[in-house]
């Protein structure tokens, strides 16, 4: 791989979008990931009332001020959704599914999430439960399967995983109309728990029970302690220091995701302050 | 340095070594796999003469994998005196894989 980036940014709210234009004032070479909306929370707003300088803004017209600020000094985003972020030691991969990006220092902005984790979820991870179906279907070869879909895009993975296990069940999480492989069963049902002993061995619903040799749970955002392998948390939030430092060297957050009051100041607050010592660290390195 | 190891010679090789031995469970199609193994190889190293280290492929050693109940790679398991003393799943910066492996050491 090529190119290295100084910083990559993983988030386009406020914390995400500060840290880019402070890092990139100073002259470093970054690379944001986001959507092009910004942020869903920020869209969301009807009407915003202590953003210092801006009194009585709606949250699509703040959108539209960040837009225009960021899209004059030069800055893309670039609409991808990371996987995972793995910390090597002198740089960070940052893999969108098949693809790797490479970064010196790594800023996490990526707000905070509200679906709660499954009864079970935790507890059965990697002795049954995973997060990722096209990586682990190898290992589910002749056995019965359980995917727990929050999205679309967790229907194709389910029709991958049919190709090698004995059995598919899929549990929708969502309404729209499903598009799946006709042996593949689909469960409409309330999941109570996973359950087993050492490793998984059923999903319990509310009206029956499926008997099942593994679980994907396939979900929008991933928990940054999933998105990070290494990450240390506390409280639901990433923890930091007063420099948004995590426990990782050269890894920062800033934002919702490393704790309250959830606000937009606070959040592009500690975004320039995440990117200023990223730039510390990438020029003593 | 991390050998590869293979169905035929695990147990011999777990039970007969004098120091704790590492066993990084991994496949070809497994992403993050490919991200741990120069991670372990470099912890392999710093820890070189306190741990053995040795690298199973899931798919060429199906016996081993089952015997260990392998439900998602990577993962990598700590043996002292033949038993399993520890395993985490998944992929773990240098310093976090180093601080486990050391309460063994
Ligand atoms: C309805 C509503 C009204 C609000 N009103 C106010 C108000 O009046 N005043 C105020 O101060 N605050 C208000 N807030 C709170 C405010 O929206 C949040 O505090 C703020 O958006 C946090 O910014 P952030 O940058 O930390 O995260 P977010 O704005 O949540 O942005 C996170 C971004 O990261 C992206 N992301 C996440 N994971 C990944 C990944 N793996 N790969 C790529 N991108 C990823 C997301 O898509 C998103 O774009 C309101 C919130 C809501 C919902």
């Amino acid at each position: 791989m090529s190119n290295r980036y100084d910083i990559a940014i993983v988030g386009s709210g406020p914390a995400g979008l500060s840290a880019a234009i402070n890092a990139k004032i100073r002259n470093k070479n970054i690379i944001i990931f986001g959507s092009s909306e910004l942020s869903g929370k920020l869209i969301k707003a009807p009407k915003i009332d202590n953003y210092l300088g801006l009194p009585d803004i709606t949250g699509i017209q703040l959108k539209d001020r960040f837009q225009h600020h960021v899209a004059n000094m030069g800055i893309d985003i670039t609409y991808e959704r990371i996987n995972t972020i793995y910390a090597m030691g002198q740089y960070f991969g940052i893999a969108v599914n098949e693809k790797m990006y490479e970064a010196s220092a790594v800023i996490l902005a990526t707000g905070i999430e509200y679906t709660k984790a499954l009864k079970g979820e935790e507890e059965f991870l990697g002795r049954g439960v995973g997060y990722c179906a096209t990586c682990d279907a190898p290992l589910y070869r002749g056995k019965i399967v359980t995917i727990i879909g929050y999205n679309k895009e967790a229907e194709a993975e389910a029709n991958y995983v049919n190709e090698l296990a004995k059995k598919t069940y899929y549990i929708p999480m969502y309404r729209e109309s499903l598009n799946l492989n006709e042996n593949v069963e689909i469960v409409r049902d309330k999941v109570v728990e996973i359950s087993g002993g050492n490793k998984v061995e059923k999903v319990i619903l509310k009206s029956k029970e499926i008997v099942t040799d593994g679980v994907f749970v396939l979900k929008d955002s991933i928990a940054p302690d999933k998105l990070v392998p290494g990450l240390i948390m506390e409280n639901g939030h990433i923890k930091v220091d007063m420099n948004m430092k995590t426990n990782i060297e050269g890894c920062f957050a800033a934002g919702d995701c490393v704790g309250k009051p959830y606000q937009y100041m606070k959040a592009a607050g500690q975004g320039q302050v995440a990117a200023l010592n990223a730039v510390f660290y990438i020029d003593k390195n | 340095m991390v050998e590869e190891i293979k169905d035929q010679d695990f147990s011999q090789s777990i039970e007969n070594a004098p120091t704790p031995v590492v066993v990084d469970f991994w496949a070809s199609w497994c992403g993050p796999c490919k991200m741990l193994s120069p991670v372990i190889e470099e912890v392999s190293d710093e820890l070189s003469g306190k741990a053995k280290f040795f690298k199973l492929n899931v798919d060429e050693n199906p016996v081993t994998a089952a015997q260990f109940k392998i439900a998602s790679i990577p993962t990598v398991m700590v043996f002292k005196n033949g038993n399993m003393v520890d395993k985490f799943v998944g992929f773990r910066p240098k310093d976090a894989i180093k601080d486990a492996l050391e309460k063994h050491i």
